[in-house]
């Protein structure tokens, strides 16, 4: 019942996000119970490795309940905590760890912490009894990294976290050799060992499943994970108080905050594709058939609005460089008002800026429509971010680590969930008069995402060390998720073939290309013929047999 | 390599009045003869062979994965074997096809404009009489040769980017503004005055040296005779450095299919894929990033065959023109 996770696909990296992965579950678990049974034949078919998931692999579901949420869920919309009940439960009460040290690769989108004399890592250390030794790459880049560390089964770190927008190719045979087979630990009852692992819900744990195996551990992710961001603080300082409610208002309006000194935005892809509702990869057609998201009318509007966006100069020079990494720099300092984000980039901006700059404050807009009709989000993964345990001999440290992860998963309410997300008391934070952790300046530099990469409680919104953020984050997802639909293959996990791997390449750089006015929209109709001919085709027909097998 | 110069003094001290000299005697050496009279040079030799093995030959024997649908999952042994199909696809490959053209566009127009720049600078350099003049100036330009890439490009965005310093005082006096960090259009332009700019003060340390080795009496015995300024460059210094010249235009063309890698993959977004998409990028897409390692490392492998022709070729055309190039066949 914790925490909430960090997607942020800024510009750049998005091009990944439809890799190989796809998914995600139906929020009733009655229809997905149905769905399965059903399925259970379709399930022995070989060219079906998705929708088949065999029940007695997954943990059995053990809900744990601390304390009531302040803002509770609106349609599976994240619920939060607007305060830190007065006596904290603890969960352990000895380490759980027996003293070994893992190494362990995540991501981050920041400036990467102390290695040494990081007492935010020795707190956290001395209290799960293990030593976990992070290696952490920019979390931009991350998917490169990846890929060539787990082409080398040596440099495997013990513990490895993987976005699911950076799953790389072949991955259904690197998750065979390199990764540790978790269903005997964790299916069906035997799950119990490890109670906060429990408290996750069955439908999260259905991402973690890759050849019918339980493979990884899950970071419960939220049903709308990217958002436009802005600068309120600014738009009031200037008096900007009408905002956009159609992508026409939203151009106009980046033409007026544009001056010389000033863009609008950063790379406003991303946007683009929320205003305009474009599906994550398919649309299915009444007639049954498949249309990619590329083939889609909302598709090239999209690119034609951030043409335009482009075009009119609104973007910060350093953004049509493509300069992704310095996008949140660049939104943080003032230089671009706009900017796209995961919704977990919030409250990291939030971290990195509060201390120095108190009156620092963003926002997300309520979605909109291009045409200033309804707006239409697709329902985000259960989990986006997953992480995998390196295949060994030792089952002991096997079960160290989950021992970990199960201390890792504490929800909020318990001291464990405490250290983990707000530090030590008296070092990374202070109570303030209300009984909230104030953060410190040693916070911003030490206590950065690193462990809950690893293990993650089911999401929920307990930021309380950054005032009035849990109740505009959970007011505005609670309105947003009336919004939301499932997209096609939700529920479901697949992974391409390797052979398809070389397709999205070419319409990533289209993507840039265009936008950028080195190619034109109408370029946009022989990349996807080009698309069609040299695999696209037959990727159709390998969903279309997956969804005619369901 | 070694083998006439070895044999030479042999020849060469025979007495006058024997009969007609015989044929070179190395021949009749027996090989255990050789090693023994070599035996310090081969161990001296030794490590070097060592190192080249560990790190350049026996890497090589990976080159099989061009013939295999290679997963680093599976590994080299249960990988398929498919023979000629890697090959096929990347001849085959548009994107391959104009890689091609962007890397062999880049490196020649590479070697017109930033080739000759080192040389020039050299002889400026060696100009400058004053050794304390001469060394600032040399540490100054060394410089940049010690930033990475990474650092290269952002101080070239950070003044000539759409929002860098040029800009700013363009825009701020109403003089309009360019964006020369993302143009596709002046990319060749861009990636030359980055290299220039870093590496070019590196490149004139070889050409020092040689310059140092001319015999100053010539230069002397010039002025005595009247040449001018221009005559004693064409006539001496040209020529001495032109061994070095030819050396190191053969051994650019040996890598001349290698253009920059970390360059243009860093602004690959900013100018597009068209125009910086040479070999070496696009092996890394395709290997690492889209998990078709096999098919990389054909291309890979096709580059290396590129250049090793290109390499072979150059030395050739040297020994044409009566230079040593990189080096002469024994006998020859």
């Amino acid at each position: 019942m914790v925490s909430i996770p960090r997607t942020p696909r800024a510009g750049g990296q998005s091009r990944r996000t439809f890799l190989t992965f796809l998914g995600a579950g139906v929020i009733g678990s009655a229809a997905l119970a149905g769905c399965r049974t059903e399925g259970g034949g379709g399930g022995g078919d070989p060219t079906t490795p998705a929708g088949a998931v065999a029940d007695d692999l997954l943990p059995a579901y053990v809900p744990l309940d601390y304390v009531e949420p302040d803002f509770p869920s609106v349609n599976g919309s994240t619920a939060g905590f607007a305060t830190i009940p007065a006596e904290l439960v603890q969960a352990f009460d000895a380490p759980p760890g027996s003293g070994s040290t893992f190494t362990a690769m995540t991501p981050l989108w920041g400036a990467i912490p102390p290695s040494t004399g990081n007492q935010y890592y020795e707190a956290v250390n001395a209290a799960i009894g293990s030593t976990i030794d992070f290696q952490i790459s920019d979390g931009n880049t991350y998917g490169d990294k990846l890929a060539a560390v787990l082409a080398s089964a040596d440099d495997v770190p013990d513990w490895v976290c993987i976005p699911t927008w950076n799953i790389p190719p072949r991955f259904d045979q690197a998750v065979e050799s390199l990764f540790e087979d978790l269903t005997p630990f964790l299916a069906g009852e035997a799950v119990n060992d490890y109670p906060h692992l429990a408290n996750i819900a069955t439908d999260v744990w259905k991402f973690c499943v890759f050849n019918g195996k339980l493979k990884a551990l899950p970071f419960p992710g939220e049903i709308i994970t990217d958002a436009l961001f802005y600068r309120d603080d600014v738009f009031e300082e200037e008096g900007i108080t009408e905002l956009p409610t159609d992508a026409q208002g939203l151009l106009e309006l980046c033409a007026e905050l544009t001056n010389g000194e000033r863009w609008a935005a950063n790379d406003l892809w991303n946007a683009a594709i929320l205003i305009h509702g474009v599906v994550p990869k398919w649309r299915i057609e009444d007639d049954g058939t498949l249309t990619h998201r590329i083939e889609t009318e909302e598709y090239r509007a999209a690119l034609e609005w951030n043409t335009a966006l482009f075009e009119q100069g609104s973007v910060h020079p350093d953004a049509v460089a493509d300069n992704s990494g310095d996008a949140k720099a660049r939104f943080e300092a003032g230089q671009v008002l706009l900017s796209t984000d995961g919704v977990g980039g919030w409250h990291e901006a939030l971290a990195r800026q509060l201390s120095g700059n108190p009156t620092y404050s963003q926002r997300p807009f309520a979605p909109i429509a291009a045409d200033g009709g309804t707006p239409v989000l697709w329902k985000g993964n259960p989990a986006n971010i997953l992480s995998f345990i390196k295949a060994t001999d030792d089952k002991e440290k096997v079960a160290e680590m989950l021992e970990v992860a199960n201390f890792l998963a504490a929800p909020f309410g318990t001291e464990e969930y405490a250290l983990v997300n707000y530090g030590v008391e008296g070092v990374h934070f202070d109570y303030d008069g209300d009984g909230l952790p104030v953060a410190t300046d040693l916070a911003t530099t030490e206590l950065q995402p690193t462990y809950i990469f690893l293990a993650d409680p089911p999401v929920v919104n307990a930021k309380v060390q950054y005032p009035g953020f849990v109740e505009a984050f959970c007011t505005w997802m609670a309105d947003a998720s009336q919004y939301v639909q499932d997209p096609a293959f939700f529920g479901m996990q697949i992974t391409e073939p390797n052979q398809f791997g070389s397709l999205n390449q070419p319409i990533e750089d289209l993507e840039k290309d265009i936008a950028r006015g080195r190619k034109s929209i109408n370029d946009l109709d022989a990349a996807i013929e080009t698309w069609r001919s040299s695999g696209g085709e037959e990727l159709r027909q390998y969903y279309q047999d997956i969804l005619d097998a369901q | 390599m070694t083998a006439p110069t070895t044999a030479a003094p042999a020849t060469r001290h025979v007495p006058a009045a024997q009969p007609p000299p015989r044929p070179p005697t190395y021949r009749k050496v027996s090989l255990r003869a050789r090693f023994k009279r070599d035996r310090s040079l081969i161990i001296m030799t030794l490590p070097a062979v060592l190192l080249l093995a560990v790190f350049a030959y026996v890497p090589m024997a990976g080159n099989i994965i061009a013939w295999q649908d290679y997963s680093p999952y599976v590994g080299i042994l249960d990988s398929a074997f498919i023979a000629w199909d890697n090959f096929g696809r990347v001849l085959t490959s548009p994107a391959f096809l104009h890689a091609v053209q962007n890397t062999l566009v880049i490196t020649a127009f590479q070697l017109v404009f930033f080739f000759p720049i080192p040389i020039a600078l050299a002889l400026l350099l060696h100009s400058v009489l004053t050794p304390a003049i001469r060394t600032t100036i040399q540490s100054i330009i060394y410089l940049p040769h010690f930033f990475s890439w990474v650092l290269v490009v952002t101080v070239f965005q950070q003044m000539f980017g759409g929002a860098g310093l040029v800009n700013q005082i363009l825009s701020q006096n109403g003089w309009g503004s360019f964006d020369l960090m993302t143009n596709p259009d002046t990319f060749l332009l861009l990636i030359t005055s980055q290299s220039v700019w870093k590496d070019a003060g590196w490149g004139i340390i070889i050409f020092l040296a040689a310059l140092s080795t001319v015999d100053p009496a010539l230069y002397e015995a010039s002025v005595v005779d009247g040449a001018s300024r221009w005559r004693r460059m064409w006539h001496i210094t040209l020529p001495a450095l032109r061994p070095v010249i030819i050396l190191l235009l053969i051994l650019r063309l040996g890598d001349s299919l290698t253009v920059g890698f970390e360059q243009l993959i860093l602004q690959r977004g900013a100018v597009g894929a068209q125009v910086s998409e040479v070999i070496d990028t696009f092996v890394y897409y395709q290997g690492v990033i889209n998990g078709d390692w096999g098919f990389a490392t054909a291309a890979g492998l096709m580059k290396g065959v590129i250049s090793l022709l290109l390499v072979l070729g150059a030395n050739k055309l040297a020994h044409l023109f009566g230079e040593a190039g990189v080096y002469k066949k024994a006998g020859t």
